[in-house]
């Protein structure tokens, strides 16, 4: 008799459009550059979903000229400044990224800071339109790095965006990036700011993934792999990281809205990083097939969520 | 009410006051009528305009402003007309033998005067000219005359040129102004430095100050008011960054004001500083301005129209319209221009602010990415003629016939001779070249490999109305090339033990090395047996204590080498 053989695990896909539809809704608006229906789109979204729906924009190439007028013909609309600012930043990481920092000549980095600098002036305006914008604040702290105008700086666009929405992750996550020693802060600042997020959420929501992401930089930056090891075994650091799961993604509370994919990534991936093999295997089967480049990216992409995907299922039981 | 009377041809207004008596007496001349190689002169004139008068009792006092110069005073009727009269008496008939201890006098007062932040922001904005002069110290005073002072004086101090206003019951009997006679001088007319605005510059200062330039009015003047109460709100209130947040309007005298605004910052927090002020200037620009502000501004000068003392609190710069023939309102003329103020017109002005924008920033940071280019720190142009290198780095000296072009890696500094507003002239042969556009060129004969004549050269194309002279300087205070940097080398002479070593490390390499080779063919032509492996080992060892052998050879013979 010949044994029934497991269905092999589908591939994994970093597409959003595989997690959420409207963002495919969102591409076919772009792709007919229908300027309406776009806003329509983004506009009906709370912050959390604005924000994933910017970074969609952001890496939809061929589009700057329809978001260009779009902002033209309506400089006060805040959907309109957002997105185009949005555009341009990640625009200008792809100029700044096709080539090895060595062999990034003069004039593309010209092109790089020339997008940042337009991307910025577009959201000065929107933020002092509409100063409880929290996904054109996020896009400005996220172009804080881009532009090194500073951690001090960074910080007050933060506590500008926290003023009306004191728990906005993709924003907190941003701001972390910038307090890691990588965007000249320091792990004192960027562990302070990830439990300062946590503490103040509430229950079951999103920002506890902010300790888990300090702890995944944390790791990447020791020089060995015996440093590495031992962090992942420090008590405290698996401690704190199943706490922050608890107050998170397997807090009863938590749902599935705008920006899961990402903080389950990052979950799934410290969890398996610190063998926690049965917390690990619960995210993996809430992502299925799905996941984000961050911070799979960290582990080798697709190969480093497949691999880890297998062992929490071997050692963590499939749910 | 204001009255307008004449006191021997001087325009006169007059004020009543519950207070003491006081007065003033205004010439349309500042700083910004002189030119670089004559700056100093007005401020030289009202310090000679007063020494004579000693201490006074009563207090009295004189202020060189870039288009007024103002003698003020305050004290009995009597006091007042001997002031003024004393005064207009000197101007016409200078102290002149107290032309140098006033001199002296003027350059401790701008040596011990503490240089604010925002000094350098003329001299950014106009260059080296009219309202940009005020940023640099009086270099004219050294070679001014008497005769020089006089016919200042007689062009400038004239009663025509003049305006007295006096708060109190009436003009004192006493009072004679005489004055010689002249014509009313137009408002000085300001330069531009900046290509292009919003611009910026960077500064040591801590602070973060944004000049900028308006069309006068009421609204322009709120304005000032209203910014200053979202700099406050936004950077110290809400943000905690800032300590002193504040704002100026200051009428020109040609029909527009200066319109400044100041936040401070401690050093971990200069880039949020100006991000924060950044961000306000923004909220301006986009039109949300509160009402509340303006509501509240409004009503505190209303408050200020309502006092008793409104008409004499005005004389002094009612004074200055009258001088620069603008327009003077009466107090319910103010009233209804204040009250006619709105949202509007307040989004006009930020507009107007931000246009003509020159924001000076702290060091190290930046202001292009929030839209202000970067004001010019070096020349276009770069002149033709004869190049001389520098004894150090890369830099050389091109000294032609139409002016000097210091060339230095990506940013080359030009002065034309025609454009030259002075030149610095060190008795040692060091010359610093100052253009009109405010651009420095300093040239130290010690620092490049000059032709005895290349300075010869430039003194006589710069006329000599344009060249300062400057007191010696003390030999250290002379820079010298960097010495060549020199490799450090070991002691010249070669010590005893050395070619003994070498000769013995020699014989043992000969020996170790010979051993090595000749064990290594042995274990590659024969077969290593079982339990020969550790003679692998040997030959390892043996090609080791080779190696070693050798170093003191190599290292001795480079050594050698590098006498």
């Amino acid at each position: 008799m010949i044994a029934a053989m497991p269905a092999p695990l589908p591939a994994p896909t970093f597409d959003a459009g595989a997690a959420y539809p409207e963002v495919e809704d969102l591409r076919k608006a772009l792709d007919a550059a229908d300027w309406p229906a776009v806003r329509a789109m983004v506009a009906d979204r709370d912050p959390d979903g604005r924000t994933l729906l910017a970074r969609v924009v952001g890496d939809q190439v061929g589009i700057e000229a329809f978001l260009q007028r779009a902002y033209d013909d309506n400089p006060e609309d805040p959907h309109a400044g957002l997105l185009l600012g949005a555009w341009l930043i990640r625009a200008g990481w792809r100029v700044r990224s096709s080539y090895r920092a060595q062999h990034v000549s003069r004039s593309q980095f010209a092109k790089f800071h020339e997008h940042l600098r337009r991307s910025e002036q577009v959201l000065i305006d929107v933020t002092a339109r509409h100063a409880d914008d929290a996904a054109a604040w996020t896009q400005r702290i996220t172009n804080n790095r881009g532009l090194e105008l500073g951690q001090a700086e960074a910080r007050r666009r933060y506590d500008r965006l926290a003023q009306h929405h004191p728990h906005h992750a993709p924003a907190q996550s941003s701001l972390l990036q910038q307090f890691c020693p990588k965007w000249s802060g320091n792990w004192d600042r960027a562990f302070g700011f990830a439990r300062e997020c946590a503490q103040a959420a509430p229950d079951g929501a999103l920002n506890a993934v902010v300790i888990a992401e300090a702890h995944l930089e944390r790791w990447l930056e020791f020089d060995t792999e015996r440093e590495r090891a031992a962090y992942l075994r420090d008590p405290a650091v698996v401690d704190e990281v199943m706490q922050a799961g608890q107050r998170s993604v397997l807090h009863p509370d938590f749902v599935d809205r705008p920006g899961w994919v990402s903080v389950r990534s990052a979950f799934a991936l410290i969890f398996s990083l610190t063998e926690q093999w049965t917390a690990a295997a619960s995210q993996f089967t809430a992502l299925g097939n799905r996941g984000t480049e961050y911070p799979w990216d960290y582990v080798d992409g697709a190969a480093g969520f497949t691999k880890f995907r297998a062992k929490a299922y071997a050692k963590g039981g499939q749910s | 009410m204001i009255q307008h009377l004449d006191v021997d041809g001087v325009p006169t207004l007059l004020a009543a006051t519950g207070g003491p008596m006081r007065a003033g007496l205004t010439f349309r001349v500042g700083t910004a009528d002189e030119t670089l190689v004559r700056s100093g002169i007005t401020h030289l004139i009202e310090h000679l305009a007063l020494a004579p008068l000693g201490l006074a009792d009563y207090h009295v006092n004189g202020a060189t402003a870039q288009a007024f110069t103002t003698f003020h005073t305050q004290g009995s009727e009597a006091d007042i007309a001997t002031f003024l009269t004393a005064v207009c008496g000197n101007l016409s008939d200078l102290p002149v033998a107290r032309l140098d201890v006033e001199k002296e006098i003027l350059r401790t007062e701008w040596s011990s005067r503490g240089a604010a932040a925002v000094d350098s922001i003329p001299l950014w904005r106009h260059g080296a000219r009219d309202y940009g002069l005020i940023s640099y110290p009086e270099w004219g005073l050294g070679a001014l005359t008497a005769d020089d002072l006089r016919e200042w004086t007689a062009r400038w101090f004239t009663r025509e040129n003049a305006v007295l206003w006096i708060a109190g019951d009436r003009v004192p009997a006493e009072l004679r102004l005489a004055l010689p006679a002249g014509t009313r001088q137009p408002a000085p007319t300001a330069s531009s430095a900046l290509p292009q605005t919003p611009a910026y510059f960077v500064s040591g200062s801590r602070a973060i100050v944004l000049d900028s330039v308006v069309r006068r009015r009421a609204a322009a003047s709120v304005f000032s008011a209203v910014l200053e109460r979202e700099l406050y709100r936004s950077l110290r209130q809400e943000a905690g960054l800032s300590y002193t947040t504040t704002t100026g309007y200051e009428p020109r005298g040609d029909g527009y004001a200066m319109l400044r605004a100041l936040a401070d910052a401690l050093p971990e927090k200069q880039d949020a500083v100006l991000g924060g002020f950044i961000d306000v200037l923004a909220k301006m620009r986009v039109g949300r301005i509160e009402q509340a502000d303006l509501d509240a501004t409004i009503a505190k000068r209303e408050d200020f129209l309502g006092i008793a003392e409104v008409d004499a609190a005005r004389l002094p710069s009612y004074a200055l319209n009258v001088l620069t023939g603008e327009p003077n309102l009466s107090v319910d003329e103010h009233r209804a221009e204040l009250k006619a103020v709105d949202l509007a017109d307040l989004h006009e002005v930020a507009g107007e602010m931000i246009a003509s924008a020159l924001l000076m920033v702290p060091g190290g940071l930046t202001a292009d990415w929030a839209g202000f280019a970067a004001a010019p720190t070096h020349s276009a142009e770069i002149l033709q003629g004869t190049t001389y290198s520098s004894k150090e780095g890369n830099a050389a000296l091109r000294v032609g016939v139409d002016g000097v072009t210091l060339l230095q890696t990506g940013d080359p500094l030009t002065v034309r001779y025609d454009d030259c507003a002075a030149m610095l002239v060190w008795p040692d042969g060091a010359r610093q070249l100052i253009g009109s556009d405010a651009i420095a060129l300093h040239i130290e004969p010690t620092l490049f490999n000059l032709h005895p004549g290349a300075i010869p050269a430039i003194d006589a194309k710069v006329p000599g109305d344009r060249q300062i002279p400057m007191p010696a300087r003390a030999p250290d205070a002379i820079p010298q090339p960097q010495a060549p940097v020199r490799q450090p080398t070991a002691s010249a002479t070669s010590t005893w033990w050395e070619l003994p070593a070498m000769v013995l490390s020699g014989m043992g390499v000969l020996v170790v090395g010979a051993l090595s080779v000749l064990l290594t063919l042995a274990m590659l032509l024969t077969e290593t047996k079982p339990g020969e492996e550790p003679l692998w080992g040997g030959v390892v060892v043996l090609w080791l204590l080779t190696v070693i052998l050798t170093l003191p050879i190599v290292k001795l013979r480079r050594r050698r080498r590098s006498r």
